[in-house]
């Protein structure tokens, strides 16, 4: 992999030592740009990097020397954050032609700066074309993933080199924190919080305004966390904030910090997350280098220094009292006291500890005030949501969307819909803690947002979304997530320690095959038992999974015991694949594909598929253009 | 403050816990993992209660549960009941035919057998680990996480700086830690396995071993008495007392015999 220096040398620059200074440089940073220069963004967020972004981009640096343009003003190519449309990486944005190229390679980049850069022309193959569409489409702002969207925190994730604080203050960083510096009370900004109706994005979902507020009226030090401690399997919403938009957090944080008073703030960040750990710490001394971060910040007295943190990898440390834990240099385990962290958190001090996404929308509540937040999303569920959309969908990435949108629109709109002619099934959120929801029932047209979720047995947390199709299993499904809460539970107490050894323990057996009577009932005692009992926040929820497979696919729970038969064909004790003679074409493919030699039969001819030789491993179903392979 | 429980009004001080309000009054909370004296730790979960404050009601452990306002506490209604069965019944898996879990099992009608039973020895109360580290040694903690968790020294090793005390034996609610002195040392068997291994004293008297050899200052630093005078001993209690009776006898009661002797010798020759 090609490694490029990211970070631009700052330390020419002058500390901004007045609030005037900070406009007075932005000025500076956008007459500095041309306007008409051609900009090609290329997405470097996590997903796009494990798929070569990297090469590419310096692919495209080295293509625009090398074409020597004889123009006035020379392409710009810029690293960004994620575009967050995951699946269709390496990409690449070109502004102002409003140009998006997906699936790209390194030796593109010649042609894209001879075709589309000199000659103005676009290349069709490298365009998103939808799912069954004849046509490309060839403005970027076109593209349904895009344009169904309602961006306000990601706004600039995508845009901005995340490695250059000059980008991110061309683009309005820290603006708010002037506007709260200069015009605004420490009370004056809480209770615009409360106006804004921001509800805690990290998954409980308690306003914002009202933990401050709480936070605020303690005495002593206080402390600002961070919590990006994101583990969900399938979730990377504040991956892709940190790595693509760091100054949000920081920024937010630090309006966090005036407001409760306090001058000391920590982001917890797992250790696996290694381009958002660069990405923070960089930005934090480049924010520091310019003073707007650390001491006397714009001289106006107030200080506020934040560290990066990294933990080790426990999923159970993104609970908030566990992670304080962690962040002391304890073991991550949650606390067993009945008091707010708000009251005695880090180090019994007042701490107060919000999501990344939470503190990244502070800035543009605090510029566009509380009640446009408000007017965003539902009565309950105020302002927009990003969900990271994963699983059985076309169009995988990052999504944002005001609250209260329905599941429709996300999974068909922005989605693009299932993938291969399936049936859309369930649709999980919330994570492990979450639950499914069945969709072909009633609530495909459900609005998103906390109270309705959690009506339906799931809840929203932080935001991940995983689409299913018919061919998911949910009683391996179920079993998945509870395998990962054993793994990941911190065992202290004994519901969720024994608990859910006990609950993986049955769902292993009904996946095998061996589920007994009764089996459903046993799940459902020990699952509210574990949600009622439990210690921490990770216990509480930990059986949802379970019990909202059984409270909606109860039928297919019983199948698994009563007929043993997996309808799914997920589970391999519990079906067999079978070609259907008046479908099967006998054009061989099956048979060519299969590792086991378990088909036979002649070209031409309805092939057979000998039971004692397969090893089901849905080579043939998956391939077969007829479908005429069967789960029995 | 206004606290009434199971039906009626009891006495109760601002920050008291449920579980000391309801021993001081008499009614019962069973416990496993908590002794008064200790941090509440919250882990076996089978104190839990039913607390209604400000009219919402909800589940808490009553060991860790500070009273601060009005309140009104269930501690035996059948929502608490099954959950403490299914607790020890869980709790038997690990190991089942231990005394308190029985005695408990028959309380909440509990099948200790219906969960199959696991190669475990200890119940995860984890009080072993907060005595230690109350009296100041820090020898043993909870070590690994999920079902892995265990009671374990630093890294596992075998470790020389515990004090030998007993406390961790003297605490364990179903016997899972034994003290073994053999051989000149004495060692905690944590699971059939050394978990610490310190020398003991020999008598300089029978030469038989006696309490261990230990550093007792961060112990005593602990107990907020430094400076107390290390303990030096090199005879046995048992030897101490003998010698101290003779002493007794030599100095007091053997110029005596011997005037008694001699006034005793001088009658006979009259």
């Amino acid at each position: 992999m090609t490694s490029i220096s990211p970070a631009p040398d700052l330390s020419w620059t002058r500390k901004l030592s007045r609030p005037e200074d900070l406009a007075a440089y932005r000025n500076q940073l956008i007459a500095e740009q041309h306007p008409d220069a051609t900009r090609i963004l290329v997405c470097c967020g996590t997903g796009c990097k494990a798929l070569g972004a990297l090469d590419l981009l310096a692919a495209m640096k080295k293509a625009v020397t090398d074409a020597n343009l004889d123009v006035k003003v020379a392409p710009l190519v810029k690293r960004t954050g994620c575009h967050s449309f995951c699946s269709r990486g390496p990409l690449l944005a070109i502004q102002p032609q409003d140009i998006f190229y997906q699936k790209l390679k390194p030796s593109d980049a010649a042609e894209i700066v001879q075709e589309t850069i000199i000659g103005g022309k676009l290349i069709p193959r490298f365009l998103y074309k939808p799912p069954g569409a004849k046509h490309p489409i060839e403005k970027r702002s076109e593209i349904p993933f895009f344009a169904a969207q309602t961006r306000v925190v990601l706004e600039r994730v995508g845009q901005i080199d995340p490695f250059d604080i000059r980008d991110a203050i061309a683009w309005g960083a820290y603006n708010g924190l002037v506007k709260v510096l200069t015009e605004m009370k420490p009370k004056e900004v809480i209770e615009e919080m409360k106006i804004s109706k921001l509800r805690g994005r990290g998954g409980a979902g308690f306003p914002a305004g009202l933990k401050w507020e709480s936070c605020a009226r303690q005495p002593g030090r206080h402390y600002v966390i961070c919590n990006g401690d994101e583990g969900d399997p399938g979730a990377f919403m504040d991956a892709s904030l940190m790595e693509g938009d760091p100054h949000a957090v920081l920024e937010g944080m630090a309006i966090a910090a005036y407001a409760i008073g306090s001058d000391r703030g920590f982001i917890y960040v797992r250790m696996e997350y290694p381009l958002a750990v660069q990405t923070l710490s960089n930005a934090i001394r480049q924010a520091e280098d310019l003073g707007l971060l650390g001491q006397n910040i714009l001289g106006t007295g107030f200080n506020f220094k934040v560290s990066v943190s990294t933990g080790a990898g426990a999923f159970v440390c993104g609970e908030s009292s566990a992670l304080m834990s962690s962040l002391e240099g304890k073991v991550g385990r949650p606390r067993p006291k009945y008091i707010r962290s708000t009251e005695k958190g880090f180090r019994d001090s007042p701490s107060n500890l919000n999501n990344v996404e939470t503190y990244a929308n502070v800035p543009k509540i605090i510029l566009n005030g509380g009640a446009w937040y408000a007017s965003m999303g539902t009565e309950r569920s105020a302002g927009t949501k990003v969900f990271s959309l994963t699983g059985n969908v076309n169009n995988v990435g990052l999504i944002e969307v005001p609250m209260g949108t329905s599941l429709r629109h996300i999974v068909y709109d922005i989605g693009g819909g299932i993938p291969n002619r399936k049936e859309l099934k369930a649709v999980q959120t919330g994570g492990p803690s979450g639950g499914c929801i069945p969709i072909p029932k009633k609530f495909l047209d459900i609005n998103v947002g906390f109270g309705k979720l959690a009506e339906i047995g799931s809840i929203m947390g932080s935001g991940g979304m995983i689409v299913m199709d018919e061919n998911t299993c949910m009683v391996e499904v179920s079993r998945y997530f509870i395998h990962f809460l054993v793994e990941e539970s911190c065992g202290q107490c004994t519901p969720c320690r024994e608990g859910l050894t006990q609950m993986e323990r049955i769902l292993t057996r009904i996946t095998r095959g061996e589920g007994q009577e009764g089996d459903i009932e046993l799940l459902e005692e020990i699952g509210t038992f574990t949600n009622s009992f439990s210690l921490c926040g990770l216990g509480t929820s930990a059986a949802n999974p379970v019990l909202s497979t059984i409270r909606y696919f109860r039928e297919e729970y019983e199948e698994h015991i009563r007929d043993k038969k997996c309808r799914a064909g997920v589970c391999k004790a519990l079906y067999y694949l079978e070609i259907q003679p008046d479908a099967c074409t006998g054009c061989g493919v099956c048979k060519k594909r299969c590792p086991a030699k378990a088909v036979t039969g002649e070209k031409k001819e309805p092939h057979l598929i000998r039971q004692d030789l397969c090893i089901k491993c849905m080579e043939c179903y998956r391939n077969c253009k007829f479908d005429a392979i069967a789960i029995r | 403050m206004k606290i009434i429980m199971d039906g009626k009004e009891v006495a109760a001080e601002y920050g008291q816990t449920i579980f000391e309000v309801a021993r001081k009054n008499g009614i019962y909370i069973p416990t496993l993992c908590h002794v008064p004296g200790l941090e509440p730790a919250a882990m076996c979960r089978i104190c839990t209660v039913e607390l209604t404050e400000n009219r919402r009601t909800r589940l808490v452990t009553s060991c860790n549960y500070p009273l601060r306002q009005d309140a009104e506490i269930h501690t035996d209604t059948p929502r608490l009941r099954d959950g403490r069965k299914l607790i020890i019944e869980l709790l038997a898996t690990r190991c089942p035919d231990r005394q308190v879990l029985k005695e408990l099992g028959e309380r909440y009608g509990a099948d200790l057998h219906r969960f199959p039973a696991d190669d475990k020895d200890c119940i995860m109360c984890g009080l072993c680990a907060r005595v230690c580290e109350r009296v100041g040694a820090n020898v043993l903690t909870l070590s690994g996480r999920g079902v892995e968790i265990t009671v374990s020294t630093f890294m596992g090793r075998v470790v020389s700086h515990c004090i030998g005390c007993g406390a961790c034996a003297q605490i364990c609610p179903v016997n899972a830690i034994r003290i073994e002195d053999r051989d000149g040392y004495r060692s905690v068997i944590l699971k059939g396995k050394e978990a610490s291994r310190i020398l003991l004293r020999t008598c300089t008297t029978c030469g038989r071993s006696f309490g261990p050899v230990i550093d007792l200052a961060p112990v005593l630093e602990r107990a907020g008495e430094p400076g107390v005078p290390a303990f030096h001993a090199s005879v046995c209690p048992a030897c101490s007392r003998r010698n101290h009776a003779k002493r007794i006898l030599e100095r007091h009661f053997e110029p005596y015999d011997a005037a008694i002797q001699s006034f005793v010798d001088e009658g006979r020759r009259f």
